[in-house]
């Protein structure tokens, strides 16, 4: 004989809202991690040094934002955008997609400014053909640079050593924390089903265990540094 | 809170840069005094974190999320000094590497995000902690009341910080006819539009994050957060110093910035007619045309470049189209292949 409370129907429906926050987070992270881990780019073999290239692309923004004149703008696109045509479709829509977004946020914010004030609208225009034409520029540099040759690169412009293990070594733990935090979460959505409360609690315990584990590899980094003859010298790696 | 390119004039970029410099310094010096060599790499792990942080969507009232910033946190974490390289180290990686940010407005973003941002959130979490109670163990209530406070004052003073930026670029930097060059919007707008999202729901995303995480760590593992007394009590408390110091020097550099921006201002003067002739004929245009048709009107009227530019911007502008052409075509047919490619799997 089946106890009552097995025998009938069930009308449990989740609320909504539960763990989407997790769901929201783990899809952020997910397109960050590809985006790092999956370097797309299209480094050649003989290509310009990336110290160069840091230089060339902070005289180019420099430039950019200094002119006044929409000749030097007209300029600049026409170079990109040459440039750009001759790529493959796949690496060009990567790199116009930020572009395009970071230029549509720009008319979103110049528009309050334009409407009350139509005089505004060239200077308005120019800015904002400025900042897609800079991102543009910075996602050629990132699409066309390894990391490691930007940070080696970084080294040969002087920057202090501490500065750049800083950079290779974030580089890093942002994909392997990420991958824990990943993890963490998605555990939590598949136990907290219909749960509303309690959010904020477990992004301090998924933080807070990143936090412990980014801490007992860094030791373990450390260790393994020492173990290869590293005499806490920073300026010579 | 992130400044992209080109909202702020490249002098207020250059002011704001060199006024890191002396930060960036002081900060690699006194991380290496204070932090033990084996935990150099727990910067790395603090950018890592500032930077993860940033990409959690806080759940807030009405279903939206929003995102902390976590400055304080890294300082509560791992000693303010460490914040400032690590967050420096999270911005710059999200300049180059996602575009969320300017490259030249880098320091800008430093300024008020790893510099403000958490010093002034641990200064105002030791004086809650300090005050509190004289001798060292403040109770853990005193100290989650310090974090949530420190990091609220914190991120919202980065917000003051970032909407006066935004706000003196009208007032500073003005083409001939009086119209803004970059972020059109001055003080008694741009700060009313930064502080009040900021002071009502960003604060306290930023004080929930906080707490929340430093609850989390402070109960499992207190012996891994960064307090002063703890490695050397002297060095630190000589370190105040150099810091009032820095302070002093960047009060006396605002000015500074202000006389740069002059000169820049009275060499710009030169080419008053053609700004003038600009906004004149910008009224006309048609919002109809490309992305170059208004570029291309807009030489025509400048009478020093009568003639040549005229040539030389319909060159450009016939490299732009056909470049534009091409891209457009590419993409298509990227779109096209890719549904091609799904159609099979469906």
């Amino acid at each position: 004989m089946l106890p009552e409370w097995m025998s009938g129907a069930d009308d449990y429906t989740p609320e909504k809202g539960g763990g989407t926050f997790a769901v929201r987070t783990i899809k952020s992270l997910g397109a960050v991690m590809s985006s790092l881990r999956v370097q797309r780019g299209h480094e050649k073999a003989r290509a310009v040094p990336a110290w160069i290239k840091i230089i060339l692309l902070l005289a180019g923004i420099t430039a950019l934002s200094i002119a006044r004149s929409p000749l030097v703008l007209m300029g600049a696109a026409a170079l990109l955008l040459g440039y750009l045509c001759l790529w493959p479709a796949r690496d060009i829509a990567s790199v116009l997609r930020p572009a395009l977004a970071a230029a549509a946020l720009a008319a979103v914010l110049f528009l309050p400014a334009v409407l009350v004030d139509r005089a505004l609208m060239p200077n308005s225009l120019r800015v904002i053909a400025k900042v897609a034409l800079s991102v543009i520029m910075v996602n050629i540099f990132n699409h066309t640079t390894q990391w490691n040759h930007i940070t080696a690169g970084l080294r040969r412009l002087h920057v202090p050593g501490i500065i750049v293990f800083s950079i290779d070594i974030t580089l890093r733990y942002i994909v392997m924390l990420g991958r824990l935090i990943c993890d963490l979460l998605t555990s939590y959505t598949m136990r907290a089903v219909g749960k509303k409360r309690g959010s904020y609690g477990s992004v301090g315990g998924v933080m807070g265990v990143a936090f412990l584990r980014g801490s007992q590899l860094s030791s373990e980094t450390y260790e393994a540094m020492r173990c290869r003859c590293f005499t806490d010298d920073y300026k010579g790696l | 809170m992130h400044i992209p390119e080109n909202y702020l004039s490249p002098v207020t970029c250059a002011v704001m840069g060199a006024a890191m410099v002396p930060v960036w310094v002081h900060a690699v010096k006194k991380v290496k005094e204070e932090l033990p060599a084996e935990k150099i790499s727990m910067i790395g792990v603090g950018a890592a974190l500032s930077f993860l942080g940033m990409m959690f969507n806080v759940p807030l009232v009405g279903g939206t999320t929003g995102h902390a910033v976590g400055g304080t946190l890294i300082a509560l974490l791992f000693g303010p000094n460490a914040a400032c390289i690590a967050v420096s180290i999270a911005l710059l990686l999200q300049a180059v590497l996602f575009g969320d940010g300017g490259v030249l407005a880098f320091g800008a973003n430093c300024f008020n995000m790893a510099f403000v941002l958490p010093y002034l959130g641990w200064a105002v979490y030791r004086l809650i902690v300090k005050t509190a109670s004289g001798d060292k163990s403040a109770g853990m209530g005193r100290q989650l009341l310090g974090a949530a406070v420190g990091s609220y004052i914190g991120l919202n003073a980065a917000a003051l910080c970032a909407a006066v930026e935004f706000g003196l670029q009208p007032l500073l930097f003005k083409d001939a006819a009086g119209l803004a060059l970059y972020c059109p919007y001055d003080l008694s707008i741009a700060i009313p539009a930064m502080m009040i999202p900021h002071l009502a729901v960003a604060g306290l995303i930023e004080a929930a994050f906080t707490v929340a995480v430093y609850a989390f760590v402070k109960k499992t593992s207190p012996d891994l957060i960064y307090s002063p007394e703890t490695p050397q009590a002297a060095p630190v408390r000589k370190s105040r110093v150099p810091l009032f110091a820095l302070v002093a020097v960047l009060t006396a550099a605002t000015p500074l910035g202000l006389l740069a921006a002059g000169t820049a201002w009275g060499e710009w003067g030169t080419d008053e007619i053609a700004g003038v002739a600009e906004g004149g004929s910008a009224l006309g245009y048609t919002p109809a045309g490309m992305e170059n048709g208004w570029e291309l009107s807009a030489p025509m009227p400048d009478y020093s470049l009568e003639g040549v530019g005229e040539v030389l911007a319909y060159i450009l502008s016939a490299v732009i189209g056909v470049a534009l052409l091409i891209i457009l075509f590419k993409l298509l047919s990227l779109a096209l292949a890719g549904r091609n490619t799904k159609r099979p799997e469906v």
